[in-house]
């Protein structure tokens, strides 16, 4: 190390026999992967708080209306949300196996589990728009337009605040079917990446950042679930 | 450079390898480098300069404010104009200027320096806070264009949710602004948790590091806040959703639960550096060890903590629960203590310190006497029945003023003042310097006392109109205004004037003992150091940094600095070589 | 220091990703039943369990530096701290003293009522203080009009 030094500056970037994928100003790869982890954690709990508003929003209108809440969450589809927690779950799963098998060096198994993962997102939100467009033809809409018609809906229009219901309904799974979006899209540059083989045992921290933002996506609707289907 | 030289090479950072000559500034040119840079330094220099035409923008419009009100009835402008006008001066200084001011400008410029670090952890991240909050100051003008604000900063529904004009763009400017200070913040805890220089523990932290830790956590976990609120407000506006327009079956009250809840903390992301800042000043000034280094550095963490818990304390009566109103007024009392801890503390350090009146010393001591106002104030309208009959008036406008301009921008300038040499390379002019802040202070109390009496007798804060028992206040605010004016423009002219017919900055003119000034030229290298140093003692240590300063013979008391017998502490040694362990 | 490169075996997430299986199942047959009030609780405790298991298995929150856990935990404490305050005041809406069943109508017309009942009142009636008898002694007259306004604003606070 010392002679490295001697023959070059200390503010050049490239005097040390450092990875190509280290960045000038960490000491180490260390360094480097533990800011990172540390600034995604920062970065997961600033979405906690983002959907802790709904949650706050979910538990007033709740607490003040209980029988509408009660009356509007039974028509929605409890079957599908069960199929879709159960998808997202597995989604989960995968990711965390792309990471096991990137952690081992074996690219292929990790891209694979990817490719799973993006495709597992993708029947998500295939279930989500056909819930939606369930609701939409009932008239259920958030906000000013709601107006419910036609089959178990019908006796939704005389329960005063269940528009606010649907509205936190919509809300919040659409704000949640944004991030499950941006997940893929980033998913699906990252197993680009693990396809040209940009990772490995030594440096996998774009890998294991991706799969901790869709855990956290995971878990906000392992809340979402049983509040909006089930109870 | 050699290896053996490392010990030589520290004492004069200056005479490093690449010559005297090559600082930050130059070692490339044009506006595209600029652009484009990762460098926290000049990242700091480009929210400088953004954050100086906000503050001039809404200082303007404070001017206009007062000049309407210099008199009761019409003088100026009609009453439309004249809300909106206050609703923008609210909004563009909190959350244009105040919120990123001292994080952005010093914390960016100042923090790496401070832990011995080559730059913030995420220096993208660092360029893309600005792009997100140059995004946000172009939304808030085209909400300007398309029809104006005038809810009052606050945006309160329902009235909020049914106007038109501008607010769509103006809530939406909130939202995205929001997301700059969320990158600021979580980019200096990581810096401050994984950066630090060999030898830099916690306990060796400046202060300045400390008040910047504790302003990212409230940046952190209150941001995304205002950004659901913004959000959902939006969905209020164009779907009518109905979670906060009681015509629609929502609740105003919750809108104003969630406003505060990132609104109240942010009062804090504006005060915290300012109190590290604080701090930084009168131990450097003193020439003396801050008094209850922990018990000023863990007063911020547990303000940043016990923060999020006060926020109701705005709404007493607005016709939220008394059980929570009875709650949030206890826990505002409790702030006030680690509040009280830091003010004794600082007083407690210049006892027997030697001070040196230089102008950011002067700015320190008048944060101390505004802020001291300010903070009293806050303790009474937090009693809640005192709170009835004080609740928007003008007793509230000039408390927060107090807090607000004579706590946080007192102390951006004060910093600004001490960390100047090193940001340019120049001098400013000490005794143009010294009139300003005579003129900044007399103006400051001229303004906003006599809001504080307006306040008492019942003068209701955003009239546009006032009764003829009024007028004498109304008018001699207006007065003040203008002399707090001057001397602001005084500070813009002779910062200029410096930056062009400047002396020439030492690398340590004040002989301070934190890393930026001990181990780094005075123009920064690009890499801030040219070699990591390690550090052996804390950063007031004085005594440790240099027994030279003759204790009790008069080369303490700072007029020698200037004259140069005065030596600066010594730099702190070199670290090893980092060695990949891996 | 690499407490971030741990390696979870492949069992491991299997055995997690089983145990959220079977919870999934555990709470949707809940659902069906009827547990009354233990219906939210138990529904949210099934919940937070899960989550607990991906964010110490899956997101490796288990294996890893600290410091990551307690970023994770204060951003929870903070989302309870949200919710709790707000329903501090929304579960007591209206109990303060001042909002009342009675039209704003009603409680003028109350207050004529009083204030009729105040002026009814005769000097001597309204002296109770020792103050009101001496005052009243050399001046009766003058005396009168400063204890009737004295009565007629402790009766109308």
């Amino acid at each position: 190390m010392a002679t490295d030094t001697a023959t070059a500056p200390a503010t050049t970037e490239t005097d040390h026999d450092h990875p190509a994928h280290l960045e000038h100003h960490f000491v180490s790869t260390e360094q480097q992967f533990d800011s990172a982890k540390l600034g995604m954690w920062l970065f997961l709990i600033t979405e906690i708080l983002l959907f802790a508003g709904m949650f706050v929003a979910y538990a007033v209108y709740r607490q003040w209306h209980p029988e509408a809440f009660l009356e509007a969450s039974v028509t929605l589809d409890q079957f599908l949300g069960t199929v879709n927690t159960i998808v997202l779950l597995t989604s989960s799963l995968t990711v965390a196996l792309s990471i096991h098998y990137i952690q081992k060096d074996e690219q292929s198994k990790s891209f694979w589990s990817l490719i799973a993962t993006l495709a597992l997102a993708g029947v998500f939100l295939v279930i989500k728009y056909f819930e939606y467009t369930a609701k939409f033809e009932h008239g259920i809409y958030p906000g000013a337009l709601f107006d419910p018609h036609g089959a178990k809906y019908e006796p939704l229009a005389n329960i005063p605040y269940v528009a606010q219901f649907f509205s936190i309904y919509f809300v919040m799974t659409g704000i949640h079917g944004v991030h499950v979006v941006v997940g893929m899209g980033i998913i699906a540059w990252i197993a680009s990446r693990v396809y040209r083989g940009h990772f490995g045992s030594d440096y996998f921290t774009h890998v294991e950042l991706t799969g901790l933002y869709w855990h956290l996506v995971d878990i906000i609707w392992i809340f979402l679930y049983p509040m909006l289907y089930l109870v | 450079m050699s290896t053996d030289a490392s010990a030589a090479a520290v004492h004069a950072p200056e005479e490093g390898a690449h010559g005297e000559d090559e600082n930050y500034l130059n070692h490339e040119t044009g506006l595209w480098s600029w652009l484009t840079t990762r460098d926290h330094k000049r990242i700091g220099i480009m929210y400088c300069l953004s954050l100086a035409v906000v503050f001039f923008a809404a200082g303007m419009l404070a001017m206009a404010i007062r000049a309407e009100l210099i008199a009761p009835g019409q003088t100026v402008m009609d009453a439309d104009t004249y809300n909106q006008v206050f609703t923008m001066h609210g909004i563009m200084m909190v959350f244009l200027f105040l919120v990123p001011s001292i994080p952005a400008i010093l914390g960016n410029f100042v923090l790496p320096l401070q832990i011995g670090a080559k730059d913030v952890a995420f220096p993208r991240l660092n360029l893309a806070s600005w792009y997100v909050y140059m995004a946000g100051a172009i939304m808030t003008i085209v909400a300007l264009v398309t029809g104006g604000v005038d809810t009052g900063w606050t945006f309160y529904t329902p009235y909020s949710s049914s106007t038109g004009g501008g607010i769509l763009w103006m809530t939406a400017a909130i939202f995205v602004a929001g997301f700059a200070s969320i990158f600021t913040g979580i980019n200096f805890i990581v810096t401050i948790h994984k950066m630090r220089a060999p030898g830099m523990t916690w306990n060796r932290l400046p202060l300045f590091i400390w008040g910047l830790y504790a302003t990212s956590i409230v940046q952190v976990l209150a941001t995304p806040v205002i950004g659901i609120t913004m959000l959902l407000l939006i969905l209020e506006q164009s779907l009518g959703i109905g979670i906060f327009d009681p015509a629609l079956g929502g609740d105003p009250i919750l809108f104003q639960h969630f406003f505060w809840f990132y609104s109240h903390p942010a009062v804090y992301i504006m005060i915290l550096p300012a109190f590290g800042i604080l701090s930084e000043l009168i131990a450097t000034f003193s020439r003396q060890r801050i008094f209850g280094y922990r018990a000023i550095a863990l007063s911020s963490v547990a303000i940043s903590l016990l923060g999020f818990m006060v926020w109701g304390h705005h709404m007493f009566v607005s016709g939220q629960s008394a059980v929570s109103s009875i709650i949030f007024s206890l826990i505002t009392y409790l702030i006030g203590i680690p509040s009280g801890i830091k003010v004794f503390n600082w007083v407690a350090t210049m006892y027997k310190g030697s001070i040196w009146l230089q102008t950011p010393m002067l700015y320190a001591l008048s944060f101390l006497f505004l802020f001291t106002i300010g903070g009293f104030t806050g303790i009474m309208v937090g009693v809640l029945a005192v709170d009835v009959h004080l609740h928007d008036t003008y007793y509230v406008v000039a408390h927060f003023h107090y807090v607000m301009m004579g706590g946080s921008v007192m102390a951006l300038l004060g910093g600004m003042h001490y960390w100047w040499p090193k940001m340019t390379g120049k001098m400013y002019n000490e005794t143009l310097g010294k009139i300003a802040v005579a003129l900044i202070f007399i103006g400051f109390n001229l303004t906003f006392f006599t809001q504080f009496i307006l306040g008492a007798q019942g003068m209701p804060r955003r009239y546009y109109d006032y009764v003829e028992k009024y007028a004498p206040l109304h008018e001699l605010s207006t007065y003040g205004s203008w002399v707090l004016g001057l001397g602001l423009f005084l500070v813009l002219g002779y910062a200029i004037h410096s930056l062009y017919w400047g002396k020439k900055a030492p690398a340590n003119p004040w002989a301070a003992a934190t890393l930026e000034w001990t181990n780094v030229a005075a123009l920064p290298d690009p890499h801030n150091f040219l070699r990591t140093p390690l550090v052996t003692r804390g950063p007031y240590d004085f005594h440790l940094a240099d027994e030279v300063f003759g204790g009790g013979d008069g080369v303490g008391d700072g007029r020698a600095a200037t004259a140069g017998t005065l030596e600066a502490p010594k730099p702190a040694p070199s670290a090893p070589e980092p060695q990949e362990s891996h | 220091m690499s407490q971030g490169h741990h390696i979870i075996p492949q069992r491991v997430l299997l055995g997690v990703f089983g145990s959220l299986i079977v919870l999934t199942g555990v709470t949707y047959g809940l659902a069906q039943i009827n547990l009354g009030v233990l219906e939210v609780p138990v529904a949210l405790a099934i919940a937070s369990t899960k989550a607990v298991l991906v964010v110490m298995y899956f997101m490796a929150l288990k294996y890893d530096n600290p410091v990551n856990t307690l970023t994770f935990a204060v951003g929870v404490i903070f989302v309870g701290i949200f919710i709790t305050f707000t329903l501090f005041d929304t579960a007591f809406r209206g109990d303060i003293g001042n909002v009342s069943e009675q039209t704003v109508r009603e409680i003028q017309r109350e207050e004529e009522e009083l204030q009729r009942r105040q002026e009814a009142l005769t000097p001597e009636q309204l002296r109770v203080a020792p103050a009101d008898f001496e005052n009243a002694e050399p001046d009766p007259e003058a005396g009168t009009g400063a204890d009737a306004d004295r009565g007629g604003s402790s009766g109308g606070s």
